[in-house]
Order: structure tokens, then C-alpha cells, then sequence
């Protein structure tokens, strides 16, 4: 998400995609009327080290000291044990996992929207230590070969183009801005039954 | 981009189209062309901005082309209040006013905003006159109100 929104550039001086291009005669019968909230969210401790070391390179998570589960990105909580997680249950997460999960989504050319081509999100169960990211890119691999079970490999942004200016205290599994998606590693697939109730 | 740490902005969206109906269409439509248009009110009097009732009694008004009026383009400030520190959702990015406008020949006063560039330019009984953008699109920002030369 960017800073600049639709109504930046003043109420209805462009036309939204789909629009056709007004007549400069006809009658004025609509009025583009943009309704927008803006949040400034300070970041709490455990997001903001997130951020850090995603900077660095890094994918870390929480390991709940109670059922051994791992956070992935950490919350600093653990909400089935209801523990506080701290730095002391830091892990550092493993690059290459497995997809078990996936929707294909066809954009719909809505105001706003930049997509144009179906695309994939998919969740990717880490390898050890684990941690499951949600909502993550695929890179190099047409959106009908994405599979449960396929085995992935993190594709990192340059550190100089590396951006976490946009997540949040909310935006589990977000590192969209750090890492650019996930590419097949070309091993061979693990068996998706094995998947099908992975939740976390 | 560490400087956007610790903290993080996010903006909701979401975009409207109002139908604007048989006066602000036509209002609207006379800005985008340049003119300020009034509607006589049942006891004669001009109403600017128009509306589709009288807003004494309630009253439906004649909403046909025939009941509206020019106004302006020059009017008195009849109050206002300015603002030091625009935001970004704000017509300028530098100080101006918002006022209450009565326009020659209007019986009601228009809100809108006056360019006056310093805050002691502007004075309760004050000339304005409107200026008009060159890329208008019928909407309430096509014009803006400039102190009138003296």
C-alpha cells in the first residue's frame, strides 16, 4: 500500500478505470466523492524488530515456550497458551519451505486495482524451525502449476530496495516489501496429505 | 526507508459516485461552464447554493432550468476562518480561508474559500471574486474566491 491514494489526485480529474472519457457538453450528473481513513500506527517492539531484521535479511519468529509452536512473523504472544513471547523465544526462520495452501485470484477491475493477470497467495510452511507465512507471493511459475506441496525458496529484494514502511501491528506474515516472493526449488514435491489439516 | 519506523500509515479508501440530482446537476454543471447558478426560492428570493426546497418551509421548488439564476461572479465575506496549517485533503497547500460568500444577486451565502495569500487580507465585509480553473470538471473545486482588486 502507498501512501498516495485515489482521491491525491482531486476528487474526479481522472476517470476510474472503465470510465469512458466524459463529454465535454453533457450535463455534470455525478459527483466522485472519495471517503478515506488514514491510521498512524505506532509499532509495537516485536514488529518493529521484525522489520529490522527482515531489513537485515532475516526471517525470525516466536517459539511459544508452552507447546513448542512457531510464530511466523512473531507476535509476541502465543494465543492458545495466552504466554508472552519475548526476544528470549526468538528463532531465525529457514528461507525454503512448502506450499500448503493456495487461492488463485482473478483480479476484478475495480477502482484502485493494478492487477490485471490471476495471481496466486499462498501459505508456506517453513522448514525447521517452522512457522507458516500466509499470503505470500509465487515467483517464476504460471499461477495453474502453483500445488500443495510444492517445495519454495524465498527470492529477497537488494538491501537497497528492501521497504517495511508498510506493515503493521496487524500484518501477520506480511514481508512483501523485503521479499519478493517465493520460486519452486525444482525438488521434488512432498506428498499434500500430509498438509490438508496444517493450519500453522 | 528505517525513517518510517516506528511507525506505520495506512490509508482506507473507498471511492463514490453520488448521483447528484436535478439542482446540483444543473449547479454543477454551470460551474464546469464557468457560470454561478442560483435557484428562486418561493418568496423570490435566490438561493446559492440551490436547493431543491425551500429552507424556510419545505416547500418542492421549480428545479427547471428556468428557475435558476446567475450569481456572482463577486460577493462579500460574511465570515470566515482561517487556515494556518492545511492538510493534504485541503483545496491548497498554503494558509487560506474558509468563508461564508454572498454573492451579488443571492439571497443565501455559499460556503467556499478564498485565496487571500495572508490572513490580514481577509475581513469580515470583504469584496471577493471568483476564479475560475481553466480545466474544469464540474465540481465545487472548478473555482475558488480571490480578494476583489481594489
Amino acid at each position: 500500500m502507498s501512501d498516495k491514494t485515489a482521491s491525491d489526485k482531486t476528487a474526479n480529474s481522472k476517470p476510474a478505470p472503465g470510465d469512458t472519457a466524459p463529454d465535454p457538453d453533457a450535463p455534470v450528473t455525478g459527483m466522485d466523492y472519495f471517503m478515506q481513513l488514514e491510521y498512524h500506527e505506532l509499532l509495537c517492539p516485536v514488529v518493529r524488530r521484525y522489520a529490522e531484521k527482515l531489513r537485515a535479511g532475516k526471517l525470525i519468529g516466536h517459539r511459544c515456550p508452552k507447546c513448542g509452536l512457531v510464530y511466523a512473523p512473531p507476535r509476541g504472544y502465543c494465543p492458545i497458551d495466552v504466554v508472552e513471547t519475548t526476544d528470549a523465544d526468538e528463532v531465525e526462520l529457514a528461507n525454503r519451505g512448502v506450499v500448503t495452501n493456495f487461492t488463485i485470484v482473478t483480479p476484478v477491475q475495480y477502482y484502485g486495482q493494478t492487477k490485471t493477470e490471476p495471481f496466486a497467495k499462498v501459505s508456506i510452511q517453513l522448514d525447521e524451525p517452522g512457522g507458516t507465512l500466509t499470503l505470500q507471493d509465487v515467483l517464476d511459475c504460471p499461477v495453474d502449476d502453483v500445488r500443495v506441496g510444492m517445495r519454495v525458496e524465498a527470492v529477497w529484494a537488494p538491501p537497497e530496495e528492501r521497504d517495511t514502511s508498510q506493515i503493521g501491528n496487524r500484518s501477520w506474515g506480511s514481508a512483501e516489501g523485503c521479499i519478493k516472493g517465493w520460486r519452486p526449488t525444482g525438488e521434488p514435491d512432498l506428498p499434500a496429505d500430509q498438509f490438508l489439516q496444517a493450519a500453522f | 526507508m528505517g525513517d518510517a519506523l516506528p511507525t506505520t500509515t495506512h490509508i482506507i479508501e473507498f471511492p463514490y459516485t453520488r448521483t447528484l440530482g436535478p439542482v446540483y446537476s444543473t449547479f454543477l454543471t454551470g460551474l464546469r461552464d464557468g457560470r454561478i447558478l442560483g435557484i428562486r426560492n418561493r418568496d423570490g428570493s435566490i438561493l446559492c447554493p440551490p436547493t431543491e426546497w425551500d429552507p424556510w418551509t419545505g416547500d418542492a421548488l421549480d428545479t427547471s432550468p428556468a428557475a435558476f439564476t446567475e450569481v456572482g461572479p463577486g460577493g462579500t465575506v460574511e465570515t470566515w476562518a482561517w487556515v494556518e496549517r492545511p492538510t493534504r485533503k485541503h483545496p491548497f497547500d498554503h494558509p487560506f480561508a474558509f468563508a461564508l460568500i454572498k454573492l451579488d444577486g443571492a439571497s443565501t451565502s455559499l460556503l467556499h474559500v478564498v485565496d487571500a495569500g495572508a490572513i490580514d487580507r481577509m475581513s469580515t465585509g470583504m469584496r471577493v471574486t471568483a476564479r475560475w480553473k481553466d480545466d474544469r470538471i464540474g465540481h465545487i473545486t472548478d473555482l475558488a474566491f480571490v480578494p476583489e482588486a481594489s
